[in-house]
């Protein structure tokens, strides 16, 4: 306030300042009430997220791109686990069983929907949603990877870059593969999604080019990604040569697939084991199972057959866990006289088993059926329900009887065995797990060999697995789409994707009414196609979406 | 409380017989008091006041003390001192046309007002055992729908003013504390120490609030000194609490039966062999577990509640502590609070005042409640006890995974919260300009929560993680800094009110979490410091509001009265393409009965019409949902942790508010000195830029993206009538009934008129619909099933109704169910006041609901009846019932759900109260002491069969009756 500094020379009539005195005192009101305002709003205004993560923070260098990569492989892992990230529902669900080798050992939804289909398999099935959803959400996140990735402004080597994009073209392969397995046509997303590229007009594209879009993400990571990685975790070239392989014989390309398959194995890098080996080689076993222990997995660990392993740990961020056991083994403790214990390989709840035609296809030498590989007894172990005239330590045989569910006596897989001693009826465990085994690539090569008309080398090539699993050698003329398809159930019983290989060989609808006595009296040919989630119908809001057929 | 005795003439010393004459008129001005209660203190001699506000009685002595009371006014005690003609003035309590009326920044009288602020009733938040201020809401005012979601100790409570005009975004008003802006649990404020609660309904009325105006605004004001020698106020209650009402499961035997019927797989096949070991030891023992009862308890609720206030003409104080108990009817759910209040309003010199309504509160929720929905689902055959009657973690041996509902009781849990509430104020007249003041809010709100939990090996989630801590500590610091600038002028007949606001606001809320698991022992629970893993997990969210908003209130001649607002308001949560919205509104009243021309002075005390129009927001955006995010999904790298992180939320640059657009028309009117009382309004409002969670494409990776599209319409009606329908000598009958009409509807979603299936939401339906298959009755065993729409079904199956009737069932043939749009919610009180005794009830009811019953669903129990439900009758070929399917987990493949009508009357309150004569208070140095008993929820009545019409799950902790008795004591 200066009006005191005005020159005495100047009449300045009380009235004045008064009038001047209002003025400044409304102009000072003023500026206080506007300074909270003044000082850059837009600035006040701007967030600046502590505590999350935004993408055009994340991908800006290589370790970034490497987050972005982690949670592909987390994505993977889903796999193994539950519907909702959980312990129940085991995602898996939807390959193995209603298949020729597994069904639903339970009455839960999932095993419901495979084992009854007709009215449970329809477009709101929230299980096979769930599975949908997961693919979608793992494709965007790839395609957000492989679309950033050209940006100028990170900071990389061009080689980095070149092994990041491909091992992300790998793994929206790998999302393409499972979803135009389970529901043929399916719409294609290659961009990363953004609150501007939202689509209402999806159109769903043809099995064929989808196909082709995978076999362009893997010959790009094949050509980009390194042979070996001292990460246990990742994917290599071999990866994706063997998915090439697979995704060239569903084409008809034969010759092709032998090519990648046979690149695989002449690599030098695998072989299959064949000597005992790892953390449990001085106790009773067989060098088929050792692979499955968890200690022996990794390719670090002395694993030679492991194309792709799954990682996992306890009580580590990032550690993962996973419920295959828990799915796959009986409720074996349900039987008199028994107790879940470590031995016994922790607990399961019985939700998968192995059809009858699944646990009989072995010859009696194969060690891959055998007691280490396949429960065929167990021993007592519960003195406080032990049966009239038993003692601890007796022998419970398990029984192949006509599959039906909740059947505590059967035979269940053991490759998936793992508990900790702290809590030996968890529901999750923690140890590694191969997902892709070079005996899987012999197969495949062994299936390109027979359909480009060499039954010899395919036998030849079978041989070398049945060789290392006890069981009797074969001849060329053995050798059928039957028999490969039997010697794959043999190898790789609840590992396979079992339903993909039916649906490839065009075999599937004929083996379950042929194999699985629960589904084989319901299924049909529509059942070989999911329906399309009925939101994603709904929500193509301009452009029909046809539904798959009989739906 | 301003008491005045005025002596007009000398005392008459006489022995025994006097004659007192008086005259009663209003302390405002407001002439004379007809009708009101003259009663000679600790007799029953009384009389009433004339049409001129005189009385005349006789007293048994010149020293005795006259009680003066009339409904609507401050009951007294007027001391005679020998006084035999004395003048007394009431002071009003309640709302009235008169009364000033708090409107956010500032206050307004009644008269003046031209929105719609509609304000609960005092007695809602006296003697009413109240946890949380919204309890005191509940039916209290048309147009406000308060909901208990779920019961419980703390229960929680959602408000709701005038429908629902979001259909994905917020539709809590926003709360205001003391002029600030309260965030978080109102549970954290105490009732006892609030004077006054408004709720700002219309555009006009809550435009002050510009962007976060749309859902209504509930104004909180907690209680003031008055001039006048220090008031002391004791008040303490205690009561129980028991379960309302129980579904009724199966018990051991029926579970048997029903399990064997269920599973076996041919009729002949031997029940027995469908239990497991433990279900038959079970049946043998008489094992008859009913899991409801066990989990639950006789709760109770406590509270002590000391206050002192007065104050002189420049201080003016309030001093309040309370302590709160309560137990609720679940074990272990437990809810305590103690706050501080100390209230201050100081006059610093004649143009200079400050002042600060501060609250300190402290509430513990410690315990982990027994889980309501395993004890539901969880087998009577099976005990939750050993033989020494502890707990047993896995209770049914073949079912390890169902934990015992019981565990909770096991884990270690304390969870205090501590929280200062505080609103300041400092105002300064402007020299120079008459009617101008410079006023400053500064309000902060300091809080922190402080969670440790620990579940031990004797839980499952602790056995299977080795021992797992939760550790949580969360702070919230928010201020709110508002420049106020006030001119209030009366020039002639012209007045006007204006306000001016610049205004800053700030909310800080962080998280430090820690998940501890694998601990050597439990011994130390999670005070342990040698768990194997700990997992931190972190969070910090915070957002800046700017705003500027500028009201004018004109009146003429106390006749025609016009509001203008505008708020403009900038949120940090904004897309940054819009960062600021600007929300006017106008609103226009009309005192009709001062009119000079107004036929009916005699009996109309007044009569005022209203109208309003104007535009609000609803800002609920929550930061940083604008940008793109991505959620943690890490991996390995061999044992060491990978972090990973995955798109999971989308991002929109342009994301702003909704926007209502909304009128308001309403009529007050007095008449007979406030005999009957009525408001009658009604309104429409239109929202468009909806905040919506718009379902997208799976295939685009992420499900959905919230987007401002879409428009809602909510139009309604609204009354509330008091009425005095009797009033003799000492005998007085209050009722008071407010009614409410809501209709709303989707106008349009995504631009296209295109219904959104996925989402549920139907153009031109209201916004919560049931939408899904209709039960159509049961397939009988004549049915021609296999020319039915469902050829495959089996006798006892449910039939599906072919909507369509293209003979098939499949997802063209969901339809509409009901409404679960209420066709009217109301409210009644009755209060009967004879002499010394007050009765009063409140009902409050909701009625034309329809929603489906989660207790009827037919496949709840697993395949294999691991889960017990409700006592049903099933279709069986012997009785072919047409009402409920088979008992067979097929029998309903599409699990078409059951629907009840959710309608509902309930006694809410019930009060007596007992005013003790005074002399007997008076030995305890008391001036006046009442006692009371209040019973809460203690009457339903509806046709739903299932826990509670009212709450959300109907598998959770039972809504409670309470009873209480307590006492207030006046010093």
């Amino acid at each position: 306030m200066t009006t005191t500094n005005s020159n005495p020379n100047q009449d300045v009539s009380m009235k004045t300042i008064f009038r001047r005195r209002t003025m400044m005192t409304l102009v000072g009101v003023a500026t206080l009430m506007v300074a909270p305002v003044a000082c850059n709003s837009d600035d006040i205004l701007t967030e600046h997220p502590k505590d999350i993560i935004v993408a055009d923070n994340l991908y800006t260098n290589l370790a970034g791109f490497e987050a972005g990569l982690n949670a592909l492989y987390f994505e993977v892992r889903r796999e193994r686990f539950g519907q909702a990230n959980d312990n129940n529902n085991i995602l898996a669900t939807a390959y193995s069983i209603g298949t020729d080798n597994g069904f639903g050992l339970y009455l839960s939804p999932p095993e419901r929907l495979f084992s009854e289909f007709g009215m449970l398999n329809n477009s709101q099935n929230l299980f096979t949603n769930a599975f949908w959803t997961l693919m979608y959400q793992t494709i965007n996140a790839a395609n957000t990877i492989i679309t950033r990735a050209d940006n100028p402004n990170v900071k990389w080597t061009p080689e980095d870059k070149a092994r990041v994009v491909a091992e992300a073209r790998l793994m929206r392969a790998w999302a393409y593969r499972h979803l135009t397995y389970l529901w043929g046509d399916v719409p294609l997303n290659l961009e990363e999604s953004s609150g501007d590229n939202i689509r209402t007009d999806w159109d769903r594209a043809p099995r064929d080019s989808v196909r082709n879009v995978i076999i362009n993400d893997l010959l790009f990571a094949e050509a980009n990604l390194p042979a070996a990685s001292t990460n246990p975790g990742k994917v290599t070239k071999a990866v994706a040569q063997h998915y090439l392989a697979e995704m060239y014989l569903w084409k008809g390309d034969n010759a092709k697939a032998e090519v990648e398959a046979q690149a695989v194995i002449s690599s030098g890098l695998y072989k299959l084991i064949t000597a005992r080996y790892g953390v449990r080689a001085s106790q009773p076993g067989t060098p088929f199972t050792d692979q499955f222990i968890d200690g022996n997995v990794n390719r670090t660990q002395g694993n030679t057959e492991v194309i792709w392993a799954l990682q996992y740990a306890q009580n580590v961020p990032g550690g993962g866990a996973s419920i295959m056991r828990r799915s796959w083994v009986t409720r074996y403790e349900s039987n008199k006289g028994m107790a879940v214990s470590v031995d016994n390989g922790g607990r399961g709840i019985g939700r998968l088993a192995i059809t009858n035609y699944g646990l009989n296809l072995y010859g009696p030498t194969d060690v891959r059926g055998g007691q280490f590989a396949i429960r065929r007894f167990y021993l007592f172990n519960n003195p406080a329900t032990l049966p009239a005239g038993k003692k601890i330590g007796d022998t419970l045989f398990t029984v192949v009887a006509t599959e039906k569910v909740m059947d505590a006596l059967r035979p269940s897989t053991r490759k998936w065995d793992w508990a900790d001693p702290n809590d030996v009826t968890g529901d999750a465990q923690y140890g590694d797990q191969p997902y892709i085994r070079v005996a899987e690539t012999y197969l495949l090569l062994a299936e390109a060999q027979m359909k480009q008309g060499n039954p010899g080398a395919a036998a030849a090539t079978i041989n070398i697995l049945r060789a290392r699993a006890g069981a009797t050698p074969i001849t060329a003329s053995d050798v059928t789409m039957g028999f490969i398809l039997d010697e794959r159930s043999r190898e790789l019983v609840t590992e396979e994707q079992r339903r993909y290989t039916l649906i490839r060989t065009g075999t599937w609808l004929t083996r379950v009414k042929q194999f699985n006595k629960l589904a084989s009296p319901v299924v049909q040919a529509r059942d070989s196609l999911l329906p399309i989630p009925q939101a994603v119908i709904d929500a193509n809001l301009t452009k029909v979406m046809p539904q798959n057929p009989g739906y | 409380m301003s008491m005045l005795l005025a002596v007009l003439v000398a005392p008459q010393i006489e022995a025994q017989q006097i004659t007192v004459k008086g005259t009663i008129v209003g302390a405002d001005g407001s002439g004379p008091v007809a009708s009101a209660t003259v009663v000679v203190q600790g007799t029953t001699i009384g009389t009433l006041s004339d049409q001129q506000g005189a009385f005349t009685v006789r007293v048994p002595g010149p020293n005795v003390s006259l009680v003066i009371s009339r409904i609507g006014y401050v009951r007294q005690t007027v001391p005679l001192n020998g006084a035999a003609t004395l003048t007394i003035r009431m002071t009003r309590t309640t709302v009235a046309l008169s009364d000033v009326v708090v409107v956010g920044y500032g206050s307004q009288a009644r008269s003046d007002i031209t929105g719609s602020v509609a304000s609960v009733k005092p007695e809602r938040l006296e003697e009413k055992p109240n946890v949380s201020v919204s309890q005191a809401i509940e039916g209290a005012t048309p147009g406000v729908t308060v909901t208990t979601n779920s019961a419980g100790a703390e229960p929680s409570i959602a408000i709701q003013v005038r429908g629902r005009n979001s259909i994905s975004a917020s539709t809590s008003p926003l709360v205001v504390v003391d002029g600030i802006p309260y965030y978080g649990n109102l549970a954290e404020i105490n009732p006892s120490d609030i004077a006054s609660i408004e709720i700002l309904k219309d555009a006009s009325a809550a435009a002050i609030y510009g962007s976060r105006g749309s859902n209504g605004v509930v104004l909180v004001t907690s209680r003031k000194g008055s001039v006048g020698k220090p008031k002391v106020s004791y008040s303490a209650y205690t009561g129980t609490q028991r379960i309302a009402n129980l579904p009724t499961l199966m018990n051991a035997q029926q579970f048997a039966d029903f399990k064997c019927v269920r599973i076996r797989t041919s009729p002949t096949q031997d029940c027995s062999t469908t239990l497991t070991a433990t279900e038959k030891t079970g049946l043998a023992n008489g094992t008859d577990t009913n899991w409801g009862r066990i989990g639950t308890r006789d709760g109770n609720q406590m509270q002590n509640d000391l206050s002192i206030s007065g104050g002189s003409t420049d201080t003016k104080y309030y001093l309040g502590g309370t302590v709160l108990a309560v137990r609720g009817v679940a074990l272990n759910d437990n809810f305590n609070r103690s706050t501080v209040r100390l209230n201050l309003d100081q006059v610093v010199r004649p143009w200079l005042k400050l002042g600060t309504s501060t609250q300190a509160a402290r509430t513990k929720r410690d315990g982990v409640p027994v889980n309501f929905t395993t004890a539901f689902f969880s087998n009577p055959l099976i005990s939750p006890y050993d033989a020494n009657g502890n707990v047993i973690l896995v209770p049914w041996p073949e079912d390890p995974i169902t934990n015992n509902a019981l565990e909770n009781l096991s884990v270690i849990d304390n969870d205090q919260n501590k929280r200062i509430f505080s609103s300041n104020y400092l105002q300064a007249d402007i020299p120079a300009i008459k009617g101008l003041s410079y006023r400053v809010n500064a309000g902060i709100d300091l809080a922190s929560r402080n969670l440790g939990r620990y579940f031990g090996r004797n839980t499952q989630t602790g056995l299977t993680a080795g021992g797992m801590s939760i550790l949580s500590n969360t702070s919230r610091t928010d201020w709110t800094v508002d420049n106020l600038l006030l001119y209030k002028r009366v020039l002639g007949r012209h007045s006007f009110d204006l306000t001016g606001l610049a205004s800053e606001q700030s909310n800080n809320l962080e998280t430090d979490g820690l998940r501890g698991q694998g601990y050597p022992n439990d011994v130390l629970g999670y005070r342990s410091n040698l768990p194997l893993l700990l997992v931190p997990g972190d969070s910090v969210v915070q957002s800046k509001l700017l705003s500027q908003m500028g009201r004018l209130n004109y009146g003429y001649d106390g006749r025609y009265l016009l509001t203008l607002t505008s708020r403009r308001d900038g949120y940090s949560g904004f897309g940054r393409n819009n960062k600021y919205g600007t929300f006017p509104s106008v609103a226009l009243g009309w005192n009709v009965s001062n009119e000079s021309f107004f036929p009916w002075q005699q009996s109309v005390d007044a009569l005022k019409l209203r109208f309003s129009y104007g535009k609000n927001g609803n800002q609920a955006i929550r930061p940083y949902q604008t940008l793109s995010q991505l959620d943690d999904r890490s991996y390995l790298n061999g044992d060491a942790p990978a972090p990973g992180y995955i798109p999971v939320t989308l991002g929109n640059p342009n994301l702003k508010w909704e926007t209502t657009l909304s009128r308001n028309i309403g009529l007050d009117l007095s008449m007979w000195q406030g005999r009957m009382t009525a408001t009658v309004e009604t309104y429409s409002s239109r929202t468009s830029d909806l905040l919506l969670r718009r379902s997208i494409s799976s295939v685009q990776g992420i499900s959905s993206i919230t987007q401002n599209i879409g428009k809602t319409a909510n139009k309604g009606f609204e009354m509330e009538l008091g009425i005095v329908p009797l009033r003799h000598g000492t005998f007085e009958w209050n009722t008071n009934l407010n009614l409410s009409v809501n209709r709303n509807k989707i106008v349009d979603l995504y631009g296209d008129q295109t219904d959104d299936i996925g989402s549920g939401w139907f153009i031109g339906q209201p916004i919560d619909v049931n939408y899904g298959y209709v039960f159509d009755g049961i397939f009988q065993a004549g049915d021609d099933i296999a020319k039915s729409a469902q050829p495959k079904a089996k006798p006892g199956d449910v039939r599906v109704k072919d909507v369509n009737g293209d003979s098939k069932i499949d997802a063209l043939d969901r339809t509409f169910i009901g409404s679960l749009q209420p066709k009217y919610t109301a409210g009644l009180t009755n209060s009967i006041r004879f002499a010394r005794v007050t009765f009063s009830t409140f009902f409050n009811t909701v009625q034309g609901v329809t929603r489906s019953n989660q207790l009827l669903g037919t496949n709840q129990v697993f395949t294999d009846v691991r889960r017990n439900t409700v006592y049903r009758i099933y279709w069986t070929p012997e009785t072919p019932i047409n009402t409920y399917p088979s008992n067979s987990n097929t029998s309903n493949p599409l699990g078409v759900p059951f629907y009840e009508d959710a309608s509902f009357i309930r006694l809410k309150d019930i009060t007596l109260s007992y005013d003790i004569p005074s002399d007997f208070a008076k030995r305890f140095g008391g001036e006046s002491l009442r006692l009371y008993v209040n019973g809460r929820n203690l009457w339903t009545r509806t046709k739903w069969t299932g826990l509670d019409p009212e709450l959300d799950a109907q598998r959770n902790v039972p809504l409670e009756k309470v009873v209480t008795g307590g006492l207030t004591v006046r010093f």
